[in-house]
Parts: C-alpha cells; sequence; structure tokens
C-alpha cells in the first residue's frame, strides 16, 4: 500500500491532471479518481453512467485487478499516463 | 564644422585589434560568442541594417520620453484607468507580470553581446540595445507603479519573477534559454529574429491596438513606444543569420525552428487569450489568429524564406495550432483562475460565442461543449465544480499543459524515457526540442516534478498556492463574477394577461 502518481487522462477532456492514486486501488477505483476531475465539469455527465474502462500504453486493464499487481509485472514510472474512457457499450443487432 | 555621421562611422566601429597577450579563444569563448566553426573573417562581413551614433541615439530616445511621460503623466491624473473595462485591464496585468523582468533579462543578453559577439559592430549594437532594455525595464515598473494605488496586482511587475507561480516559471524558462543559456549567435536567432522581429508585434502591437480601443491610452502608448526600439535592435539578428546562412545553414534552421515553436507556445499564453477574450468584444480589431497569420505567417516567415531559410518541418502543425493552442490555455487558466495573479474574462456569453464561432469554426466542438458543461454548473450553483482539484499535467520543455496545443480530440501521450526519468511533453514537436539538446532541459523539473518530488507542502492546491506566492488580495477569479453565464438561463416565460371576471352591466 503506498501512494503513486499518475498522469490521468479522461477522454473527451483537454488536458490530463495529477492524480493521487494508491498501489492497493483496483483500477475501477482509479478510473473513478480520474473522472472525478473530468466528468461532470468540462466533459458531460450521462444520465446513466456506463462504468469506465483504464487503459494503460493501449492495453484495457481488468477492473478489479489493482495497480500494485501491475507493478509487479512491468516497471510503471511515477507519472505514467493512464487513460480513462467511458465503458464502450458493446453494440446489439436486433 | 562637425561631420556629418556617415563621414566617420565605420572608423568608429571597427573597433578591433590583433590580441597579443591573450589567446582569442579564450578572450572569445565560442561557448560564449557562439562562432562556432564560422571562420573569422567571416564576421568582417557583419553589417548592421541599421547605424545609430551615441549622440543621436540620446537625442531621439530623450524625444521619445518625454512624450510618453507627457501621456502617462495626464492620464494618470485624469482618471481614466477606473473606466477601463476590467477584462481589458487584465491583459495589462498579465502583460506587467509576465514582461517587465524579461526587458530586465534582456539587458543581460544585451550585455552579453558587448562583450562576447564575434565582430566590434554587433558588440557596438549592444550598447544601444542595453540602453533600450534598461528603458523598457523601467517604463513598465514606472506605468505599474504609478497604478499601485489602484490595484495590487501591478506589484507583480516586479515581484512576479520572485514568486514560482505557473506561468512565471514558463516564461522564464523560455528566457532563461532563449537569452541568457544561448551564446550570442544563438540568442540572435532566437530572440532577436524569433521574438522581437516577429512574435512581439501580436502583444506590442496588435494588443496594444485593441487597449487603445479599449481606451486605455496610457498602456497602449507605452507598448507603442517600447515597441520603436524593439523594432530597431531586433535587426541584430538579420547580419548574423546572413553569416549562418553561408557557412552553417543547418544550425541556423535549427536553432530558428526550436524558438518559433516555443515562442508559438508562449505567445499562445499570453496573447491569445489578451486579444480573443479578455478584449471587450466590441473593442477587437482583430483576432489572434488573423493576427498572428498577417504578422508571423505573411511578415515575419517571408522575410526568414528570404534568406535561404525553409518554413519548420512542423508548419501544417504551426497552422492548426493557430485554430487551437490559445483557446486551450484560456480555458486552462480560466479554469485554474485561483493560480493567476490577474482575473480572467471567461468570454463565452453568446455574443462573445458567436464572433468566436464566426472567426474559429472549429470552436464550438473542440471548446463549447467543455464550456456548456461550466456554465451549467455556475446556473446551477454549481461554482466549486467549475474550480480544479488538482493540477494539471505539465510539458517539460515549455512548462504548459499537457495537449494544450492542439484540441481536446488530439490529446495524446508524447512522453520519452530519458536516463530513466520520464520526460512528458504537450506535443510531438516540443519532445522534438527537447531531442535536440537533451541535456540542455533534462535537469530541470517542471511543477509537478516538484511536487511530486515533496518541494510543494503541503502536497494539495493550498500548498500549491503558497509555493506560488498568491496572495487572496492577487488570486484570479472570474472577472465579471459569472454575471455572464446568465445569458444561458432560459428565459422567462411572459406573463399571462389576466382574466377579468366582467360582471353584468346593470342598468
Amino acid at each position: 500500500m503506498a501512494p503513486f502518481p499518475i498522469t490521468g487522462r479522461f477522454v473527451g477532456d483537454f488536458v490530463p491532471v495529477l492524480v493521487a492514486v494508491d498501489t492497493d486501488d483496483t483500477w475501477d477505483q482509479i478510473a473513478r479518481k480520474v473522472a472525478a476531475h473530468s466528468v461532470g465539469r468540462r466533459v458531460p455527465k450521462p444520465e446513466v453512467s456506463p462504468g469506465y474502462d483504464v487503459l494503460v500504453d493501449g492495453t484495457v486493464m481488468t477492473s478489479d485487478a489493482t495497480l500494485g499487481e501491475l507493478l509487479g509485472t512491468r516497471t510503471i514510472p511515477p507519472l505514467q499516463w493512464v487513460d480513462v474512457r467511458f465503458r464502450e457499450q458493446v453494440g446489439s443487432n436486433g | 564644422m562637425l561631420l556629418n555621421r556617415d563621414d566617420w562611422y565605420d572608423i568608429s566601429r571597427d573597433l578591433d585589434w590583433e590580441l597579443s597577450y591573450v589567446d582569442p579563444a579564450v578572450a572569445f569563448p565560442t561557448s560564449w560568442s557562439g562562432a562556432g566553426d564560422v571562420p573569422k573573417d567571416a564576421w568582417d562581413k557583419w553589417d548592421e541594417p541599421f547605424r545609430v551614433s551615441y549622440r543621436d541615439y540620446v537625442r531621439i530616445q530623450r524625444e521619445k520620453e518625454s512624450g510618453v511621460k507627457a501621456v502617462s503623466s495626464a492620464l494618470v491624473r485624469s482618471g481614466t484607468y477606473e473606466k477601463l473595462d476590467p477584462a481589458h485591464v487584465a491583459a495589462s496585468h498579465l502583460h506587467m507580470g509576465t514582461t517587465c523582468m524579461v526587458e530586465h533579462m534582456a539587458v543581460t543578453m544585451q550585455s552579453r553581446f558587448c562583450r562576447f559577439a564575434p565582430t566590434p559592430r554587433w558588440r557596438n549594437l549592444g550598447v544601444f540595445g542595453m540602453l533600450d532594455e534598461t528603458r523598457h525595464a523601467q517604463l513598465d515598473l514606472r506605468f505599474s507603479h504609478d497604478l499601485l494605488k489602484q490595484d495590487p496586482r501591478f506589484d507583480w511587475s516586479q515581484k512576479a519573477f520572485h514568486t514560482k507561480e505557473w506561468g512565471v516559471l514558463a516564461v522564464k524558462n523560455f528566457f532563461d534559454d532563449a537569452m541568457l543559456n544561448a551564446d550570442c549567435v544563438e540568442a540572435a536567432l532566437a530572440t532577436s529574429l524569433t521574438v522581437e522581429h516577429g512574435f512581439t508585434n501580436v502583444q506590442f502591437v496588435a494588443l496594444a491596438a485593441d487597449a487603445m480601443a479599449a481606451g486605455d491610452i496610457n498602456w497602449s502608448n507605452l507598448l507603442s513606444s517600447i515597441q520603436t526600439d524593439e523594432a530597431r535592435h531586433a535587426q541584430q539578428g538579420f547580419p548574423t543569420l546572413s553569416i549562418l546562412m553561408e557557412h552553417d545553414p543547418a544550425r541556423a534552421q535549427k536553432a530558428l525552428d526550436v524558438a518559433f515553436w516555443r515562442s508559438t507556445r508562449l505567445f499562445q499564453t499570453l496573447t491569445g487569450p489578451a486579444m480573443d477574450y479578455y478584449t471587450p468584444l466590441d473593442q477587437r480589431k482583430m483576432s489572434f489568429k488573423e493576427f498572428m497569420l498577417e504578422w508571423i505567417v505573411n511578415h515575419h516567415e517571408r522575410i526568414l524564406e528570404d534568406y535561404g531559410l525553409k518554413k519548420p518541418w512542423y508548419w501544417d502543425q504551426f497552422l492548426y495550432s493557430l485554430e487551437n493552442g490559445h483557446h486551450a490555455m484560456h480555458l486552462g487558466t480560466w479554469f485554474w483562475r485561483p493560480t493567476l495573479f490577474w482575473k480572467p474574462n471567461a468570454g463565452v456569453s453568446k455574443d462573445e460565442r458567436d464572433w468566436l464561432r464566426e472567426k474559429y469554426p472549429t470552436w464550438e466542438e473542440n471548446w463549447g461543449v467543455m464550456w456548456d458543461e461550466i456554465i451549467k454548473n455556475v446556473n446551477d450553483d454549481r461554482i466549486e465544480d467549475t474550480l480544479p482539484d488538482t493540477l494539471p499535467a505539465l510539458c517539460n520543455l515549455t512548462q504548459l499543459p499537457l495537449g494544450s496545443a492542439f484540441s481536446r480530440h488530439d490529446l495524446a501521450d508524447h512522453s520519452m524515457t530519458y536516463k530513466g526519468r520520464l520526460y512528458h511533453f504537450d506535443s510531438e514537436i516540443s519532445k522534438w526540442c527537447f531531442e535536440q539538446d537533451p541535456e540542455r532541459y533534462a535537469g530541470h523539473q517542471n511543477f509537478i516534478d516538484r511536487f511530486i518530488d515533496g518541494q510543494i507542502l503541503p502536497a494539495d492546491l493550498a500548498g500549491g498556492l503558497l509555493y506560488m506566492g498568491l496572495t487572496p488580495d492577487v488570486m484570479g477569479d472570474d472577472v465579471y463574477d459569472y454575471a455572464w453565464a446568465k445569458d444561458y438561463l432560459p428565459s422567462k416565460p411572459a406573463p399571462a394577461e389576466e382574466s377579468v371576471e366582467r360582471e353584468p352591466i346593470s342598468i
């Protein structure tokens, strides 16, 4: 359990921001921390939230996995760029 | 009978001699002169495009000073300041705080020319450059001192560069690099040619015209007078460019390409918001983009092409940035307004928005969407959601927010690891600038680096404001107290006609 600074960008906003997360945070918790600085402030808040996806270097992270687990597999430097977006809905036909 | 200046001028300026007691390389180290591999006798061709004697200089400058002082004295007494639109006045707070000490830095740069420039003719002109820049710093200080009683923000004319306010850090970083960290040759290309000949016109001519329209005759007159000196001493860059183009054109091209982009980013931050958002709508002479196209693209760049330079490799991105960069910087500075020492105008009332849409066809899609969210929060009385809870991520070159050169649709990760440290950049172009000379920039810590390094305590926004030296009497807020947001409130329905029950007429 340790604080970790990331460069959090919410897709649709015009600037990424400094976000203090914790290595024990799940990606879902990290998504909410990043989204809080953009959604409802500069990015319209949807009526019903579809949830969030988190991407690190273009790879979608598993929601309930933690940052700490990723740190165990590769080097993530402080201020790593992390993308958060509204979860993309899978289209249904008919 | 006195000789005409032209009879003795050439003798007076060719003051070199063969050094016999000192190694010339020690007396004029190339790390200071910037002569590099250009042969010594090549500098004999350096020929200044304007001629001035000390006698002429004093006479002309004295006349200018009398004029400026007379206008300033009359206007300070006349109560004109109190009648100025506060949105416009903010532009002068911003200017004084970010520019006055740059004038003072330029005195040092010109003094370097006096001592280390590779030709005595250039060394001679540096004297007049020093006097010019001393004048500019003093004019700014006198202007600001007269107005201290009106607004403590004018104290930032002198104070700003002794603070760590983030915008000031960005300005200082650029001029430390282009003026003081540069050898004479690079300073001539980056500062004299790019900044002074090109970009200062946006602030000192275009914005001065807006200031005049706004009724700010004192400030407008000051800017115009300063620019008459600038247009003269900026010419020092051209003979230097000529010699470089003959002996080391690749070096000239690279130095100019770096300086051009960094200048663009700086003036997008300082002048863009002032012209397109702070100047009252009916007083805007032209948009920031229009002036940049006319002055930088049509005039400045054309002149450089006459010298054999190519347009920078990123030219198309630069043109695209003219549509977006200053809108990003404006939205960012307005949203992060507590971190400013001036009060920004949001500049998005319906009428102002019509103007923005007309001048920038992509404005609604790129910026309007975000302003709509802000407007909703203002009108729903959720001001706290229009204020920041954290810091924006910053570029390790320009010190400006990531993504703020272009639109939100272009925002992407431009980063690199250099000697084990992660560096972020606001664009591919800023990253390229860093890659040209990484050791020049690598040791610097931007505001975010300092934050995570524990230099800013407490490690929160309040700690950040303390670190930046921002006190409640200067801290920024919306200049019109959000009155413009009422434009967007639903209009009340007209009252229905009252139905009157008529009593039957009794006869």
